[in-house]
């Protein structure tokens, strides 16, 4: 009899541990907030409007999945390249700032699937004439530090070695800026924001039809967080099977690019 | 009655014995002067009696306060006691430049005796005014002569009612035109009979106006005596020596 | 431009609160580290002096990570962005404050503290009563370009996500594609430090019945 109890305790004690997994989610929904991390000048992705509140594609999905998950969400800018150590340390939940998923990050921390396809591409002024990325043989290439636009320029090696000289910039706001005043010839950033730019500021800007590395968007959380990742996921992918999600791109992309559950 | 008693008072810095094995007494109502070449260990041995130096060994007493006993300084509250006793007037004035000469004078009556305002203001221009400074009252520091400063200070001292004033050097730092005025603030503080010792290279002021004189070279006492006679028939070689430097009247 | 201004108010708020509460901080807590600087035993000295050099010769932006970031991979626990600003900002300028201090304090000539010690003042009112205003005199001149500084630097405090006015006007040039918010800022930034200097230099005056 007693050692058939103490079995029983015992296969309880090991099933609940088991099943338990990790306390992210409950942790999430004690605090009852989801703090999302992003670079506040980062359209249409996050960013602040005219009344300063900070709004967006991403911020509009979250605010959803945080409803979806008994939360209230909390928008935080942060400086884009302190992420990791932001995520790390706790002082965000997670990443959602058309993110991009790459290799490297993916040893770092955790990702959702991915949610909209990007490409980086190569921007350029109108009148400056540069049509391929061969043109730019030579030439100075901005773009914000710590993204991924980065990565895709190191991975394109040959293009990378035909320039000049590449600049880091704090955001691409800034990137862009220099290459109105002619400091940079060419931005690399993500197609996404690009378009966004371009069709808002009326700008004469151009984006090369050859593009580099395409990528795809996800949500970044901390390597642990299993239970929280799970969480957003399901709602992501409930949000796209109802059609909410569907809404919402079409109201910041004119049409449903997304490829949640796709 | 000795108001003044310094018995074997010394102070070394390193090797170098500044004041060795000194000591005199000043009486009430007298004035000694004190003479001597620079180095002799004029200077410290006023500052060791306020309690700006500390000596090394001797005993001090103050208007029968004992601030320093075989070379153990007294506990703060008789530190405090004895040092209210004594007034020191330096050579470089001192004065509180953000004050005003007024302010200068009443300050420590209000903080160290706690006089009412009105008090200390009421004795601060009598003073003044005996200094021939009474319309001065609101000016700065800064504003002043030499030897006006000095007469502040001199005022700034005898707010306190202290027993015996102390002069290191008073006329040093001013121009010659300036110094009579000093000089003469103190002959008349002698002839009230205030109680004084005043370090000094004036000889005729000395010779003139004070009871007694000192010469301190090398930290000891050479000669000492009637001031008059000191200075115009030393008996000693070395204070002949000292004195010869000075012309009949003159200063260093 | 309404909104706009509205905007770079709201961040102008934040910067005037980094800049009034580090000066509240850091004015004080300057004056012990001066003392302990300049203090006889190389107990006290000796760490207080690397304390020094370590905040005089690190990036403020950097100490502003490492007060934000640091303490959670040491402790485990952190402070909230707006107090780990103000924290690193304290500390730093305190140290330069505390130079400020010390060169006021050793400037001031011995024959003060002896003439209030021969006339039976306290340390406390030697300190107080004759000491101090002779040292903020001698200070203002060195206090106010820490002062302008600081009004600059609260612009850093953005790498920690704290919006203050540059953090808000760069993201309203991000929004309009247009640099005129920058120097707007530029103007917001002018002025306060106009009223900072005027303010200097009217207490510069007032001081100034006495050499």
């Amino acid at each position: 009899m007693k050692r058939n109890l103490l079995a029983a305790l015992c296969l309880a004690a090991l099933h609940s541990t088991a099943r338990a997994g990790d306390a992210s989610l409950t942790a999430l929904k004690a605090k009852g907030q989801l703090v999302l991390g992003l670079d506040d000048s980062f359209p249409p992705m996050g960013f602040r409007n005219d009344d300063n509140q900070i709004v967006g594609y991403d911020i509009d999905v979250a605010r959803e999945v945080a409803k979806r998950l008994g939360v209230a969400l909390v928008p935080q800018p942060i400086d884009w390249n302190a992420k990791e150590q932001e995520l790390g340390t706790g002082k965000i939940d997670c990443i959602w700032n058309g993110f991009t998923i790459t290799e490297e990050r993916a040893k770092a921390m955790l990702f959702s699937k991915p949610y909209l396809r990007n490409a980086q591409v190569v921007v350029v002024k109108k009148d400056s004439g540069y049509a391929t990325l061969a043109s730019l043989k030579g030439k100075k290439v901005g773009l914000q530090a710590g993204s991924s636009a980065g990565d895709a320029l190191t991975a394109a090696k040959d293009f990378k070695a035909s320039l000049k000289e590449v600049v880091e910039f704090k955001d691409n706001l800034t990137a862009l800026m220099d290459l109105e005043v002619k400091g940079v010839d060419a931005v690399v950033m993500d197609l996404i924001v690009a378009n966004d730019n371009i069709k808002r500021s009326g700008r004469p800007y151009v984006v090369l039809r050859e593009t580099l590395a395409p990528e795809v968007f996800g949500v970044g959380f901390r390597k642990g967080d299993v239970a929280l990742r799970d969480a957003v996921q399901g709602a992501l992918e409930a949000m796209a099977k109802d059609g909410t999600l569907g809404k919402i791109t079409v109201k910041w992309f004119g049409a449903d690019i997304s490829v949640v559950g796709k | 009655m000795d108001v003044v008693s310094v018995e074997h008072l010394s102070k070394s810095y390193g090797d170098l014995k500044v004041v060795s094995d000194l000591s005199f007494s000043v009486h009430q109502g007298e004035v000694l002067a004190i003479i001597g070449p620079s180095g002799s260990g004029k200077s410290t041995l006023l500052r060791a009696m306020t309690h700006l130096e500390e000596a090394d060994a001797g005993t001090i007493t103050i208007g029968g306060t004992r601030i320093l006993a075989d070379g153990i300084y007294a506990d703060a509250a008789a530190l405090r006691t004895g040092l209210l006793k004594l007034g020191l007037v330096f050579q470089d004035f001192n004065l509180f430049p953000h004050f005003s000469v007024l302010r200068n004078v009443t300050e420590a009556q209000e903080r160290v005796l706690r006089r009412s305002k009105a008090e200390a203001r009421e004795a601060a221009l009598a003073l003044l005014e005996k200094m021939g400074l009474g319309d001065k009252a609101a000016a700065y520091p800064g504003e002043l002569s030499g030897g006006q400063k000095q007469r502040v200070a001199i005022a700034r001292a005898l707010a306190l009612g202290p027993q015996v004033l102390l002069f290191d050097e008073p006329t040093s730092a001013l121009d010659p035109e300036l110094t009579h005025q000093v000089l003469e603030v103190i002959r008349e503080l002698a002839a009230e009979k205030m109680t004084m010792v005043v370090v000094t290279h004036e000889m005729a002021f000395a010779r003139d106006v004070a009871d007694r004189a000192m010469l301190i070279d090398a930290g000891v006492v050479v000669e000492e005596g009637p001031a008059r006679e000191l200075i115009e028939n030393p008996q000693n070689e070395r204070t002949r020596a000292f004195l010869k430097r000075f012309s009949q009247g003159g200063r260093a | 431009m309404v909104k706009l201004l509205a905007a770079m108010l709201e961040g102008t708020v934040v910067s005037l609160e980094v800049f009034a509460l580090t000066l509240l901080f850091a004015l004080p807590l300057a004056l012990p580290i001066a003392l302990g600087r300049m203090s006889r035993s190389a107990l006290v000295r000796a760490p207080i002096h690397l304390y020094i050099l370590v905040m005089r010769g690190t990036p403020l932006i950097l100490q502003i990570i490492f007060v934000y970031f640091g303490p959670g991979y040491v402790l485990g626990a952190t402070f909230d962005r707006f107090t780990a600003v103000i924290v690193a900002f304290t500390i730093n300028y305190a140290a330069y404050f505390a130079e400020i201090y010390r060169g006021g304090l050793q400037a001031i000539p011995r024959g003060q503290y002896e003439a209030a010690k021969v006339l039976g003042l306290t340390r406390t009112d030697t300190f107080l009563r004759v000491v101090l205003p002779q040292l903020v005199k001698r200070i203002l001149p060195a206090t106010a370009n820490e002062v302008i500084t600081l009004v600059k630097d609260t612009a850093l405090a953005q790498v920690i996500g704290v919006a203050e006015l540059f953090h808000a006007a760069q993201n309203a040039s991000a929004r309009q594609f247009s640099t005129m918010p920058i120097f707007l800022a530029g103007a917001f930034y002018f002025v306060m430090n106009w009223v900072v200097s005027e303010g200097f230099l009217r207490w510069e005056r007032r001081l100034s019945y006495f050499g």
